[in-house]
Order: structure tokens, then sequence, then C-alpha cells
């Protein structure tokens, strides 16, 4: 790799704030670790993992936003390609982060569930960023995990919800559910990749 | 007019105009904020978060308005919370994401009070979604429930705990404006309501104060509570008081900053302060009454304690069954499932006239284990159990097993061990063996159900009267009927062998 190529995906990392995103991802495997001392219950035993995970996807979500714009597309021509390699990248991080988390703790789903859940949440979130904006992305991973939870919520309290496009709610080696959050995680890579975060003419979404 | 007076009247008059011009001027401030705010972006998602979660669990539970106004207040502020929140933290953000702060704070209104609007405006819009739901609720149960009237203190709370998620929300994206806060907060309100649930231990707990608690903790919303007694709103009172207060403070906790107002900030952020911890502090208080509901000493009005008076639903059976009107939709299950022995034993000496409701008796144990039993020993008296069909997916074919081993039993036993002196001691084997001929066990009431009941009211199984028992069994409830119109009084003298069985 060049000198030329390594400052431009260090500048590219430092305009989409990769530094606190990476701290943040931190704090997130850090907190579910300390989540997992507590004492819970069956539902809090499952529903934690997805919290965490939900909340390192919206973050990756909201570092796809450029604060460049036009600009930044007109001469970017690795751009795809850094917009992937971050988004994949920071994917991967967060996935091994809450998984070193629960070394050695009663982590509900274990690695599989968490590599899951979280590429599909952040597909969702990768989505709905090249939808709606990097500064709005964080609405779909959020609004699913809730979904998500009351997917895992009703393991308990019938009519059970089944789908695997509810992958959370699947158990961890569930091939349907793994297949269904991978075509959303692919699908987020590609769009983000393509077209990049919307950019929104009048600032940076709705108020 | 003298001279001192004369100048007052076009103060007056300026003062006036003034005041008048800064309530138009905060109306137009605020229509502008409703129209260029970011929930009103979210509602489709606040709906739809909803409707796949709260409306779909609540409308598979019976149409019984307590079930459905508790669960409404159990799941209603969780899936409003995401939407609410983040929008919240995305309208408290924009001066500062925008680097627009230092331009407005050259304009005429404070930073608070602008706030505020954009605070109001956020509320608005959320407050309407939660009314939106509560009212699809509502009417829809209204339509359906056999008995009963709205309750409206599940619904005050979930209204309440709104402008609490917008205050909260708004105010980390006033303080910590930047791209990762607004979804960084909502997690952590996510996590903080979700599991301060979980926290909750007993009648006594402190965490009873979170507005997701409807009732008491170990019982949750259940078809027994506040069906024969009016529902007890103490612990909504004070969580009505806690989300109060906690909004109070922390809008207040935001003027802080503002040099000229901040004693003003200040004595606000305290009184709500004061007001949240004092309901949390009542909270501390509670008990968990008879009836299943929690009572705060302090805020409980004994008047309350009186039950609820109404006309039994009854069946058209050969012994009446009469249950609660909230009930009146589980009465064909109750008679289909105990319908033969209704017929068996209708009209026998010892036989009730009708078999009529009453209430569950809860009795807290430890930690957030909760003890449920039925009032009333009679052979009339006899209590529904909380396991209704549709009730965390209890299934009609459960329900008809519960009031076999509850209810059937019940009713045969009283009927065949009667109060004769065979009564006083064990029963006889041609007792056991009547008494199982005539309840009909569900295959899904297994032997380890039916232990302790052994060579009580229940023969053992494989013995001798367990085979006499089958053969009573198989005979139709006529027929069981008028065998033991003539042979009861001679069963209970215990001058009836196992052979003497049809």
């Amino acid at each position: 790799m060049t000198a030329v190529a390594v400052r431009l995906v260090r500048l590219h990392a430092a305009s989409r704030r990769l530094p606190a995103a990476l701290a943040l991802l931190a704090a997130c495997a850090a907190g579910l670790r300390g989540m997992l001392y507590g004492h819970w219950d069956s539902y809090g035993a499952l529903q934690l993992p997805l919290i965490f995970e939900a909340a390192c996807a919206a973050i990756i979500a909201v570092t796809a936003g450029s604060p460049f714009g036009e600009p930044e597309r007109a001469t970017g021509r690795w751009l795809p390609y850094l917009r992937l390699g971050t988004a994949v990248t920071l994917t991967a991080l967060a996935s091994g982060a809450l998984a070193a988390a629960g070394t050695g703790m009663p982590l509900a789903g274990g690695f599989a569930d968490i590599v899951r859940n979280v590429a599909g949440l952040t597909g969702i979130g990768l989505l709905c960023a090249t939808l709606l904006g990097a500064p709005l992305a964080w609405t779909g991973p959020l609004a699913y995990m809730v979904a998500g939870a009351y997917g895992l919520y009703t393991d308990w309290h019938p009519p059970v919800l089944s789908t695997p496009w509810l992958w959370p709610a699947r158990p961890p080696h569930d091939a349907g559910g793994a297949l269904c959050a991978a075509v959303v995680f692919a699908a987020g890579l590609a769009a983000i990749a393509l077209r990049g975060a919307r950019e929104r003419p009048s600032g940076d979404g709705p108020g | 007019m003298t001279a001192a007076s004369a100048p007052a009247a076009p103060r007056s008059a300026v003062a006036r105009r003034g005041a008048g011009s800064a309530v138009l001027g905060s109306g137009r401030l605020l229509r502008l904020e409703l129209r260029h705010n970011a929930m009103l972006w979210l509602l489709p998602v606040a709906f739809a978060l909803f409707f796949y979660n709260g409306y779909r669990e609540i409308m598979a539970l019976p149409p019984m308005w307590n079930l459905r106004a508790m669960t409404v207040q159990n799941r209603l502020l969780l899936d409003l919370l995401i939407p609410v929140t983040g929008a919240a933290a995305w309208m408290g953000s924009r001066e500062g994401r925008r680097g627009i702060t230092d331009l407005v704070a050259v304009t005429a209104r404070p930073r608070w009070s602008r706030q505020l609007v954009i605070w109001a405006a956020t509320t608005a819009w959320a407050e309407l979604a939660c009314l939106a739901c509560v009212a699809v609720v509502y009417l829809i149960t209204a339509r359906q429930a056999s008995w009963g009237g709205t309750l409206w203190w599940p619904a005050v709370v979930s209204v309440a705990g709104v402008p609490t998620l917008t205050a909260i929300g708004f105010a980390a994206g006033a303080w910590f404006p930047g791209r990762f806060v607004t979804p960084l907060v909502t997690v952590v309100m996510f996590f903080g309501v979700a599991y301060g649930t979980q926290a909750a231990s007993g009648d006594h707990s402190y965490w009873q104060i979170s507005p997701l608690t409807t009732g008491a903790v170990g019982i949750g919303a259940a078809p027994g509570v506040a069906s024969f007694y009016p529902y007890l709103p103490d612990l909504s009172i004070a969580q009505v008081m806690f989300t109060v207060g906690l909004t109070v403070a922390v809008l207040g906790a935001l003027g802080i900053p503002v040099a000229r107002m901040r004693w003003l900030a200040a004595v606000i952020t305290v009184t709500g302060l004061a007001t949240a911890g004092t309901a949390v502090a009542l909270a501390g208080t509670g008990r968990l009454d008879p009836h299943g509901m929690i009572v705060i000493p302090a805020l409980h009005d004994a008047a309350s304690d009186q039950p609820v008076r109404y006309t039994p639903a009854c069946s058209r059976t050969p012994i009446p069954v009469c249950v609660n009107p909230a009930y009146a939709g589980f009465l064909p299950a109750v008679t289909a499932a105990v319908g033969p022995e209704l017929t068996e034993f209708a009209g026998l000496p010892g036989a009730p006239a009708r078999l009529s409701q009453v209430p569950l008796v809860y009795r807290q144990v430890s930690g957030n284990g909760v003890t449920v039993g039925g009032i009333g020993t009679g052979p009339a008296a006899f209590a529904l159990p909380d396991q209704v069909p549709g009730w965390l997916g209890t299934t009609d074919a459960e329900f008809a097993a519960q009031l076999d081993e509850g209810l059937g039993l019940h009713l045969a036993s009283h009927v065949i061990l009667g109060d004769g002196p065979a009564s006083a001691g064990a029963p006889s084997q041609a007792e056991l063996a009547v008494i199982a001929g005539s309840v009909r066990f569900p295959p899904s009431v297994e032997s380890r159900d039916l232990g302790p009941l052994y060579g009580q009211v229940l023969p053992q199984p494989g013995s001798p009267a367990a085979l006499a028992a089958r053969r009573f069994a198989a005979l139709t409830p006529a027929a069981r009927h008028a065998w033991l119109a003539g042979h009861l009084t001679a069963l209970q003298a215990g001058r009836v062998s196992l052979e003497q069985l049809p």
C-alpha cells in the first residue's frame, strides 16, 4: 500500500469520525461486559446482547455520513471502496469486541448470535443511511431492536413470532435467520458503497 | 385623573400589549416548531412499533378492561420510547449540530424559552401518538368487553411518561450535541426503562415507580386483579408524581446555564427532584393487598376497598354457574368443561343450588413470589383461575383442564364425601372410585399433577378402585345421576363395595 493510499484511508476515516466511533464501540463492549455481571431474568439475559448490538449498528450507520457532500462524490474515485471498507471493518470490529466482552460470561446466543445480529442490524442501518441520511440512520437499527426484543419475549408468551426476518428471535444457528440477516447486510453494504449516505440539500434532516 | 395616575394607564396598556405579543409570538414559534419537528416524521415508526409489538399482544388478550388497560401501560411507553426519545434528542441537539448556537443567542428570546418551545412541540406530537394508540385499544375494548368501565389510570401513567422521555432526550441532545448522541441516549433510555422493572422485588420495592409497572410486580396484568374490587390508583399516582417531577427537574436544569434565570431554574429543578424523590419513597411503602393491587397508605382511599357491585352472568345448566360479568365470555367454556358434572350432581343431597364465582386472593411471599388462592370453601363457591384462554398464551384445553382439576373435583368431592360420618375419616374406596369416575381429566393433566390427591379424593392408579372408576366413567352423566340418586346415602355410609358400582 502506498503512502498516498494510507493517507487517503486515514483522511476518510477522520472525515467519518472513525476514532470516536471506535471509542464508542469499545464502550459498548465494556458496557455489555459490565451488564453481564448482573443478575437478569430469562427475558433480560436474552435481550441484553441485542441492545448492545443495536447500539453498535447505530454507531456504524451514523458514521456513514460525509461532511463534504458533492465535491467528495465528484473527485473520489476510490470512494465506494472506502465506504465499503469502513462499513465492513467497523462491523467486524463491533462483532469481535462484543464477542470478546462475552468471553467467559453467560452470554445468550454466543458468537454466532452476535455476528448475525450485528451484521443484520448494520445492514438495516446502512440502508437507512442511504434512504434517510446518516444522521437519522439510527432509526432503523433501534426500531428493529424493539421488534427483536419483542420477538424474544414471545418465546415465553405466544403467539411466537417465528419469521426469519426477525432474526434476533431465532436460535443462533438457525439458517433462515442467518440468511435474512446476510441478505440485509449485503444490501446495506451495496447501497452504502454505491450510493453513499443520502445528503439533504436543506440540512441534515427534519428539525 | 390625577397627575400620578395619568401615566399608569398607558404603561398598563403597553404591558398588556407586550404580554399579548409575547403569547402570540410563542404561539407562532410553537406552530413553526410543530411543522418542522422530527417527531412528526417519526410518527409512522411509533405507530408501526406499537402495532407490531403492543397492539397485537393486547388484542390477543381476552376483552377485559383490567387486562388490556394494564397491558397498555406495560407496553405502550416501551414501544414509543425509541422514536420519542430519539426525536427529542435530535431536536435538542439542533442548534449545536448545525452550529447556530451563537447565531440564535442574539435573538430576543432567551435560550431556555426557545428550548421549551421546541420541547413542547416534540412532546405534543409524541402525546398525539400515545393518545392515538390508547384511543384505538380503548375503543376496541369498549366494543368487545362484556362488562366494566374504562380504566383511565394506566393510560394516564403512559401519557405522563411521554414528556419525561422527551425531556430527557431533549436535554441530552442540548447538552451534548453530536452525531452519536441521539442513538446513544435512546439506547440508554431503552435500557433504563426496560430493565428498570427487573430490579423490582416484592411489594415494598422502590423500583415499582417505573411507569411500565402495572400493579404488583409478581402479578402484573391478571384477570383476577381489579375485577371484583376497583382498580387502586395508589401506585399510578406515585408513578405520575415521579414522571412529572422528573420532567420538571430536567426542564429546569436546561435553564440553569441562563444567567438571568439561574435561580428560577434551580428552584424548579429542586422542586421537580423533590417531587420525584417523594414519589419513589411512597412507592417503597407499598404493600400487596388481597385483591392483587398495590396499596400505598399515604395515597390510599379506603372507599376503594369496597367490592364492585354487579349482577352475575349465570348459565342455564342443571346447576347454574354464575360468574362476574367481566368473565361472561368464559362462561360457555366453563359450562362445557364441567357440564357433565353439573348434570350428574344436580339435585343430589349436598349439591349446591348454584355455583358462584368468588375472587382470587393474592398474598406476597418472598421476593416476587405471590400465592394465589380462592376464598370460600363451601361447595357453592369457586374461583376461576387467572390462566383464562388467551392470557399469556393459555389455550382452551389448558383452561378446561384447570377447571376439571379445580371446580369439577371440588364439586364431586363435596357431593360424594358429603358431611357424613365417613367424611370424617378416610374416604372409602367406592367413594374414591365414584369421584374419579365423575370427573373428566383431559390428557394434559398428568398423574404428577394429581399425585397429592391420591388416597384423599382419588384412587391410586392401577388399584381396583381405579378400575371401578373407569367402569363408572363409561356411564352417561344421566345414568350416573340416576345411580347416585338411589345410592348416595349408602355410598356415604360405606355400605357400597367396589363390585356394587355399575
